[in-house]
């Protein structure tokens, strides 16, 4: 597969249509509360700048509203998405996107991006579960197999590289 | 019928009650459900947002598992299905992808053909409205509001759903009893989604405080919701806000109380807000249908 570029992205995501009509920050919930202004977030794209490097792209919740209404049909949470794939690719973390890569260490030690605690644990039996549920962790093989699957991922290659 | 079970981190891990409430309300609705050695989804707004590659492959390999014995997987998260219905959707028309993805399987000697469909619960609810009301023990007479999640609806030329105005969720309520009342925004994001609550909680907050408010200013007894993940923000940012005291039910807890299931057994009672006002209700609701 090639190595995508803002460009490609721009292309792949159709926003060279924009209008620039704003509907996609007028339907934003987190824009309305923080900096975040999907307009500007487009239009920078489309003019090639380094948007990913923008922290304000990690304040978008991709709840696909503004993809949803666009008149124009443009991909914009798939580019916001893919913008923030190049951020972590050229190590370009901003402070918050710190905090999810506990839940891909959670991922790789249990399988689970939210795991098990004790206290929960007991809490499934007192209400008639297993104990621990079946899962990728249950079965030390299955744990393995599924480690050397994620071994072999982009996911954990850039993970290390802060 | 028969289904793989996705229970999804939250409701195995987190809330039990509702995985819980699925096996009960399955049994009573003739689904069998089978277990397979699941992971994470893993997750559309974190996972995808640092490589999109690795997500479609670890969600392939989930699909992988049920494929085998032919089952279509269920999930009761708008957040696993966002993620399990997207992986399947991207895999079905991009071959390149498809080859990535089979490619890092074969190191573990799995391959995912894309035979079977991701679906979530209220797919299945939606076709089964006669058993849902042959079932149901007890009208329950409550003003909801109803949570859709945004990964349930939207993309929706991937989902296939109406995302502005589905009337789903909102149709089985009123068949159990309940009325679905309206309120401000109430398709929006609850703020949990894109890494934005795990990243930058205070944000995160601020959007839910807004929902939260319509909401309260609608006066329900409770939350409805289809989704784990918004499931857990309802409930815990509520106490983080230390305001609103509105208790929250995920669907399928919903219906288990409607089929006659004790709260205790649905877990209703280890939410963080209290949702002792709906016991009561439902206790009162209980007196007089025996009448």
């Amino acid at each position: 597969m090639e190595e995508k570029t803002v460009e490609s992205i721009v292309n792949e995501g159709r926003a060279y249509a924009c209008i620039q009509c704003g509907k996609c920050t007028g339907s934003c919930p987190s824009g309305r509360e923080c900096g975040l202004r999907t307009r500007k977030v487009i239009h920078m794209a489309r003019l090639g700048m380094d948007i990913y490097k923008t922290e304000e792209l990690w304040d978008c919740t991709t709840c696909y509203t503004c993809q949803e209404r666009c008149p124009k049909d443009v991909k914009i949470t798939d580019i916001i998405i893919e913008l923030r794939n190049m951020a972590v690719k050229n190590s370009f973390y901003p402070t918050m996107a710190e905090v999810p890569k506990i839940i891909i260490q959670n991922l790789y030690s249990t399988g689970n991006g939210q795991p098990l605690s004790p206290e929960v644990s007991k809490i499934r039996s007192i209400i008639g579960l297993n104990k621990e549920p079946l899962d990728a962790s249950t079965n030390k093989d299955t744990l393995k197999k599924f480690q050397k699957l994620l071994d072999g991922l982009p996911l954990m290659q850039w993970g290390e590289t802060q | 019928m028969k289904y793989a079970f996705f229970p999804g981190c939250i409701a195995k891990n987190v809330y039990p009650g509702i995985e819980k409430a699925t096996r009960l309300v399955s049994a009573k609705l003739g689904i069998d459900l089978v277990d397979y050695e699941y992971s994470c989804c893993p997750p559309p707004g974190v996972i995808a947002c640092y490589d999109k590659d690795s997500w479609l492959t670890l969600g392939a390999r989930n699909l992988s598992l049920s494929e085998k014995d032919n089952h279509d997987i269920m999930t009761i998260c708008a957040g696993c299905y966002g993620t399990l219905h997207n992986v399947w959707h991207t895999l079905k028309q991009d071959q390149d992808k498809m080859e990535f993805v089979n490619e890092h399987l074969s190191r573990i000697d799995t391959e995912y053909k894309g035979n079977i469909r991701p679906v979530h619960f209220v797919d299945l609810l939606s076709k089964m409205r006669d058993e849902i009301k042959q079932n149901k023990e007890i009208d329950l007479d409550f003003r909801v509001a109803v949570h859709y999640g945004c990964h349930y609806l939207k993309p929706s030329d991937v989902t296939g759903e109406n995302s502005e105005a589905p009337k789903i969720l909102d149709e089985i309520v009123s068949l159990l009893g309940c009325e679905s009342v309206p309120f401000k925004d109430r398709l929006t994001c609850c703020g949990a989604g894109g890494g934005v609550m795990s990243g930058e909680p205070d944000l995160s907050l601020k959007i839910i405080d807004r929902k939260l408010k319509n909401i309260e200013k609608a006066d329900v007894d409770c939350i409805i919701n289809i989704c784990s993940f918004c499931h857990m923000n309802f409930d815990q940012s509520q106490k983080k806000l230390h305001a609103y005291d509105i208790p929250v039910l995920h669907l399928n807890q919903l219906l288990g109380l409607a089929f006659g299931f004790k709260h205790k057994h649905l877990g209703l009672h280890t939410n963080l807000v209290s949702t002792r006002d709906i016991v009561k209700k439902v206790k009162g609701a209980k007196r007089e249908s025996m009448k």
